[in-house]
C-alpha cells in the first residue's frame, strides 16, 4: 500500500512541476505584458518600465522562472499585478465561496445521481429507467452555461423566485449548485447504471444468490461496492473540478470565487495572478486524484497489484 | 426415495428477436446419495435446466413444469424468498469459472462464511472456526492465511476449492456442479475431481454434474442424461451409456473422446455441423439435421421415449419398430 | 412450429416409407439465418435508434442550412437593418434583430458555419493525432511507450479547460486558435483506445502467425488495427464533435473565443445577457441552436455506440 501511495505521490509531484513550467512560459510568451504600453496608453513609457523593474519583469526569463521557483518553495505567489494584496490572500480569501458553493454541488450530484442510477438499473426498461436515460441525456448535451442562462431568466427574471446573483441567503445558493450538479448527475446516473447492470451479470453475483445471500444483500453488498468502483475514479476529479470554482456559474451568478476571479485576472492580464490560480487549482487537482486513487485501492484490492 | 424430481420443465428466454427455447420438456429425477451426470455440448440446456430448478435464472427468463419435487416438497412454485433459503443449505452450488465466480471485492473469509452466518446464524468467530474447518476439508494449505486473502490472490484450483467449500459449507444434501473443471488446467483438474470424488465417499449428498466431458462422466456419476436441443436424447446408468448407447448423438460423444489404446492413424470422429438454433428449434428430432442416420420422419415428429431396461431410455425413431436396425460403428 | 408428438397408435401407424435413412444431407450444414457483413450489421442496428437517426437527419440538414443560407439571404452577419432593432421574431427577421439591428436568424446561421466546422475540423484533427500517438506508442512499446503515456497521464490530469484558456490567450481570439485549443488534448481518448489495441494486436496470435510468414508487422497492424480497432476509435471521435462545439461556445460565452463582429452562438448567448429582461428572443435562439446541436450529436454517438459493439448497450 504504502508503495503505491509513494508512486502515486511522485507521480502527482511530476505532474506538478511540468504543469507549473509550461503555465510558466505559456505565460510569458502572451503578446501585451501587464505593463505594455499597449495595454495601459495613459502612464508613461519609463513608468510602465520602472514598475515592470520593480516586479522583476526586466530580468531574462529563465531568471524569472527561477526566481519564481524559488519564491513558491517559500510558498510565496507573488503580489498581484492589478490588484491589491499578495496572491496568496487573494486565493484565500476567494476560495471558500467556491468551495461551500461547489462542496454543496458535489454532495447534490452524489445524493441523486447515485441513487438515480440504482433505480434505473434496478427497474431497467421501465418509466423510471427510462426518466433516469432521459434526464442524463439532457445534463450531458445541455451545456452548463445554457442551463445557467435558461434557469436564471426562467426562475429569476420572469417568476421572480430566486435572487439572480449574491451569495446573501440559503436562496441564492440553489440555482449556481443546480447548475453546478446538472452534468455531474447526469454522469454518475449513467456510470452507476450501466456498471451496476454489469454487476449484476456477474458470475460472483450468482455464486451470492446461489449462497442464499437476500436479493436486498446480493444488491447492497455485493453489486453494489463493485458498481461504485468507476464512481469513486470519477470523483477525484469531480470534487477537484467543483471545489475550484466554475468559471461560468461564479460569472453568471457573481459569485466572488476563485473561478471568476480566474476570468477576471486573464482579462486583466494579471500575472501572478493566472499563475497562481493555475498552480492551486493543479495542486488541487492532483491531491483530489489521489486521494481517490488511494480510496479506490482501498476498495479494489486488485488496483494495487495492478501498479506494482 | 427421490430427492429432486422434475416433470415437464419448459424454459425459454425472451430476447430482442425472439424466444429462445432453451430446455423443451424434460424430466429427470435424483436419487437419494445418487450421483448423475448431465452431459452435453454447449447450449444443449444442460445448465439452463438446473439454473431453472434452483429458481436462479435472469429475469428474461420464463420457466414453466408439471411439478419440481425436492426432499418431498414441491418446490416449483416457491417465492424467491423461500428458494432462498434452500439455496446454500439444502443445496450447494459450484460453478464453471472459478475466476470469476468469486467476487472480487471481498475475502474469502466473508464469502466463505457468509452462507454459515446466513442459514445457520453462526457469529463471526464459530463461522470462522466452521470456515477454517471447511477450508482443511478441501485440501487448502495454510487456510488462516487463506481467509484474509482476496480471490485474484488465489491459484485457478484454490479458487474453485474455495467455491467448493462455500457450496458444502451448511452439508447440503444437494450438490450441483457446473462443469466444475473445465475451465482448469489438467492437472488441477485431476486434483479437483479427485476432490469431488472424496466428497461424494464422505458425505451422504446426491450430487449432479453437469459437464461435455464424457471422462468427467465416467469417474464420477452413476447414471447420465444425455442433452441435445434442449431435449433428453438417451439417459440411462453408466454402463447402459458408454457400453449399450441407442442414441445416435450419444455414438458421436462416446466416439469423440480419445481411448488409452487408440490405433496409431485413427482419428478421432467429430459431430459435423452445429447446434440447433433454439429460436426456431426444428419440428422433429434436433438432432436430425446432424444425424447420419436421417429418416423422414426425424425431421416431422419429436421422437418418443423408448424405455429399455429399468434406467435405460431413448428418445429416438430407430427404436421404431419399422425403422432399419443400425448399430453404433467405432 | 410447435413441437409434433404422436399418440402411440399414430406412431405405430407411421408408414414405412418414413423410415429410409438418408435423406438430404445437404442441408446439414446450413446456417440457419442469413448470415450479414459486420458494417452491414452496424447500419441495421444504427438505423433502427430513432433518436440517432433523428440525430443525423438534423445534422445534415443544418449543415446544408448554413452553407447555403447565408449565400441566397439578403442579409450578412454584420450588416444592420437600423428600422427594426431589437425586434422581435417576424416574417422578415425570423428570429428577430439584436440592439444594432442585425438579423439574428442569418448571425445564428454564421454561427452554426463556425460550431460545426469547428466540431468537425477538430474531431478530424484529434483523430489523426490521436491515431498516430497512440498508433505510434502501442507500436513501439517498451521505454518510449512508458514516456508516451507518462506525458498523456500529465496532460489528462488537469482540467483540459485550463490548457484551453492558456492557449486562446497566448494565441489571440480568432478560429484557428480555437480549434488548436481544443487540439491541445482532446485526442488523448483516441490515442489510449488506438494504444491499447494496437498492444492487443501485437501479442496477438494472428499477428504473430503473420510474422512467423514473413509479413511485414507495420503492414499487418494497419491492416488488423483497422477493422479490429474502428468501432471504439469511431465512438471516441464521434464524442469529441459535440465536446469541441461545447468548448468552442463555452470559450466565446466567456468572451475570449471568436470576437464580433463574427458570430457564434456563445457570443451570441453572452451578448444577450445584459437585455435578458427585455429582449430573452435574442438569447433563446442562439441557445436553443446549441441544444439541438449538442442533443443530435450525442444522440447520434449513443447510437453509433450501440451500433458499433453492441456489447456495451445496457
Amino acid at each position: 500500500m504504502l508503495k503505491y501511495v509513494i508512486k502515486r505521490l511522485l507521480a502527482g509531484v511530476l505532474t506538478m512541476v511540468v504543469l507549473i513550467t509550461v503555465a510558466f512560459f505559456m505565460m510569458h510568451a502572451m503578446p501585451g505584458g501587464p505593463f505594455s504600453p499597449s495595454e495601459e496608453k495613459n502612464v508613461p513609457p519609463e513608468v510602465l518600465e520602472r514598475i515592470a523593474a520593480s516586479y522583476g519583469l526586466d530580468q531574462p526569463v529563465w531568471q524569472q522562472y527561477l526566481t519564481y521557483w524559488k519564491n513558491l518553495l517559500n510558498g510565496d505567489l507573488g503580489v498581484s499585478f492589478k490588484t491589491v494584496g499578495t496572491v496568496r490572500e487573494k486565493i484565500a480569501g476567494h476560495f471558500p465561496y467556491s468551495a461551500q458553493v461547489g462542496g454543496l454541488a458535489v454532495m447534490f450530484s452524489l445524493l441523486i445521481g447515485i441513487p438515480m442510477g440504482l433505480i434505473a438499473a434496478l427497474y431497467r426498461g421501465k418509466a423510471a429507467d427510462m426518466a433516469t436515460l432521459a434526464l442524463a441525456t439532457v445534463g450531458i448535451s445541455v451545456p452548463v452555461f445554457v442551463l445557467s442562462l435558461l434557469l436564471s431568466y426562467l426562475f429569476s427574471v420572469k417568476l421572480k423566485w430566486l435572487p439572480t446573483y449574491g451569495l446573501d441567503s440559503w436562496a441564492c445558493y440553489i440555482l449556481p449548485v443546480v447548475c453546478l450538479s446538472m452534468n455531474p448527475i447526469a454522469y454518475i446516473a449513467r456510470q452507476t447504471r450501466s456498471s451496476m447492470l454489469e454487476a449484476l451479470e456477474q458470475d460472483y453475483i450468482r455464486t451470492a444468490r446461489a449462497k442464499g445471500v437476500s436479493e436486498l444483500m446480493v444488491v447492497a453488498k455485493h453489486a453494489l461496492k463493485n458498481a461504485l468502483t468507476p464512481i469513486i475514479t470519477y470523483l477525484g476529479p469531480l470534487v477537484a473540478g467543483l471545489l475550484t470554482g466554475s468559471f461560468v456559474v461564479e460569472s453568471r451568478f457573481a459569485i466572488p470565487g476563485l473561478g471568476y476571479y480566474f476570468v477576471r485576472s486573464i482579462s486583466d492580464r494579471d500575472y501572478t495572478m493566472i499563475m497562481g490560480i493555475v498552480i492551486f487549482f493543479g495542486l488541487f487537482v492532483v491531491i483530489c486524484n489521489l486521494v481517490s486513487d488511494i480510496l479506490l485501492a482501498i476498495v479494489d484490492p486488485r488496483v494495487k497489484l495492478a501498479n506494482e | 426415495m427421490n430427492l429432486l424430481e422434475v416433470k415437464n420443465l419448459n424454459t425459454s428466454f425472451h430476447i430482442g428477436v425472439g424466444t429462445v427455447q432453451a430446455v423443451r420438456g424434460i424430466s429427470f429425477h435424483v436419487a437419494q446419495g445418487e450421483s448423475l451426470g448431465i452431459v452435453g455440448e454447449s447450449g444443449s440446456g444442460k445448465s439452463v435446466t438446473m439454473l431453472s430448478v434452483t429458481g436462479l435464472l435472469p429475469y428474461n427468463a420464463e420457466i414453466s413444469s408439471d411439478s419440481i419435487t425436492f426432499d418431498g416438497r414441491e418446490i416449483s412454485g416457491l417465492s424467491k424468498k423461500e428458494m432462498r433459503k434452500l439455496h446454500g443449505s439444502e443445496i450447494g452450488m459450484i460453478f464453471q469459472d472459478p475466476m470469476t465466480s468469486l467476487n472480487p471485492l471481498f475475502t474469502v473469509e466473508n464469502q466463505l462464511t457468509e452462507p454459515l452466518k446466513i442459514h445457520r446464524h453462526m457469529d463471526k468467530a464459530s463461522a470462522r472456526e466452521k470456515a477454517l474447518a471447511l477450508l482443511r476439508q478441501v485440501d487448502i494449505p495454510n487456510p488462516e492465511a487463506r481467509l484474509k486473502q482476496y480471490p485474484h490472490e488465489l491459484s485457478g484450483g484454490l479458487r474453485q476449492r474455495v467455491m467448493i467449500a462455500i457450496a458444502i459449507a451448511c452439508a447440503p444434501k444437494l450438490i450441483i456442479a457446473d462443469e466444475p473443471t473445465t475451465a482448469l488446467d489438467v492437472t488441477i483438474q485431476a486434483q479437483i475431481l479427485e476432490l469431488l470424488q472424496g466428497l461424494k465417499r464422505d458425505s451422504r449428498a446426491s450430487i449432479i454434474m453437469i459437464t461435455h466431458d464424457m471422462g468427467v462422466i465416467a469417474s464420477m456419476c452413476s447414471r447420465i442424461l444425455v442433452m441435445y436441443g434442449g431435449t433428453i436424447c438417451e439417459q440411462g446408468d453408466v454402463r447402459e451409456i458408454f457400453y449399450g448407447a441407442r442414441h445416435p448423438y450419444t455414438w458421436g460423444l462416446l466416439n469423440s473422446i480419445p481411448k488409452v489404446h487408440q490405433k496409431r492413424g485413427e482419428k478421432l470422429v467429430p459431430i459435423h455441423g452445429t447446434p440447433p438454433d433454439m429460436l426456431q428449434p426444428p419440428a422433429g428430432c434436433p438432432f436430425a439435421p446432424r444425424c447420419r442416420y436421417c429418416m423422414p420422419v426425424c425431421r416431422a415428429y419429436m421422437p418418443p421415449e423408448t424405455a429399455l431396461s429399468e434406467t435405460h431410455r431413448v428418445a429416438c425413431h430407430l427404436m421404431h419398430p419399422k425403422a432399419p436396425k443400425v448399430t453404433r460403428e467405432d | 412450429m410447435s413441437v409434433q408428438i404422436l399418440d402411440n397408435n399414430a406412431y405405430a401407424a407411421l408408414p414405412e416409407d418414413m423410415f429410409v435413412i438418408g435423406i438430404d444431407e445437404s442441408h446439414a450444414e446450413d446456417i440457419p439465418r442469413p448470415s450479414t457483413t459486420y458494417w452491414h450489421d452496424v447500419w441495421q442496428r444504427f438505423r433502427r435508434d430513432r433518436l440517432a437517426v433523428i440525430g443525423l437527419v438534423v445534422i445534415v440538414i443544418m449543415t446544408l442550412m448554413c452553407i447555403i443560407i447565408p449565400m441566397v439571404s439578403p442579409y450578412t452577419y454584420d450588416g444592420s437593418d437600423y428600422m427594426n432593432m431589437n425586434a422581435g421574431p417576424s416574417l422578415q427577421h425570423p428570429c428577430g434583430t439584436d440592439q444594432l439591428g442585425r438579423d439574428q436568424f442569418i448571425r445564428i446561421m454564421y454561427g452554426a458555419r463556425i460550431s460545426l466546422t469547428i466540431g468537425f475540423v477538430a474531431a478530424a484533427i484529434n483523430f489523426l493525432i490521436g491515431v498516430l500517438y497512440g498508433g505510434l506508442s502501442g507500436y513501439l512499446g517498451g521505454r518510449v511507450d512508458m514516456v508516451m503515456m507518462r506525458i498523456v497521464d500529465i496532460l489528462s490530469s488537469l482540467p483540459s479547460l485550463l490548457y484551453i484558456v492558456l492557449i486562446m490567450l497566448i494565441f489571440g481570439s480568432n478560429m484557428g486558435s480555437v480549434i488548436l485549443a481544443l487540439c491541445f488534448t482532446s485526442w488523448i481518448g483516441t490515442a489510449r483506445v488506438v494504444r491499447s489495441e494496437v498492444m492487443h494486436l501485437k501479442h496477438s496470435e494472428y499477428v504473430l502467425a503473420g510474422r512467423l510468414a514473413g509479413a511485414n508487422t507495420w503492414h499487418l497492424l494497419i491492416q488488423h488495427l483497422i477493422p479490429n480497432a474502428m468501432g471504439p476509435i469511431i465512438v471516441s471521435t464521434a464524442f469529441l464533435i459535440p465536446g469541441a462545439i461545447f468548448s468552442e461556445a463555452f470559450l466565446s460565452f466567456l468572451g475570449i473565443g471568436i470576437q464580433a463582429p463574427r458570430a457564434s452562438w456563445g457570443s451570441l448567448a453572452n451578448a444577450a445577457i445584459p437585455v435578458m429582461q427585455m429582449y430573452p428572443h435574442l438569447m433563446l435562439f442562439p441557445v436553443i441552436a446549441i441544444c439541438v446541436t449538442m442533443f443530435s450529436f450525442n444522440f447520434i454517438g449513443d447510437g453509433l455506440r450501440d451500433a458499433l459493439d453492441p456489447r456495451l448497450k445496457k
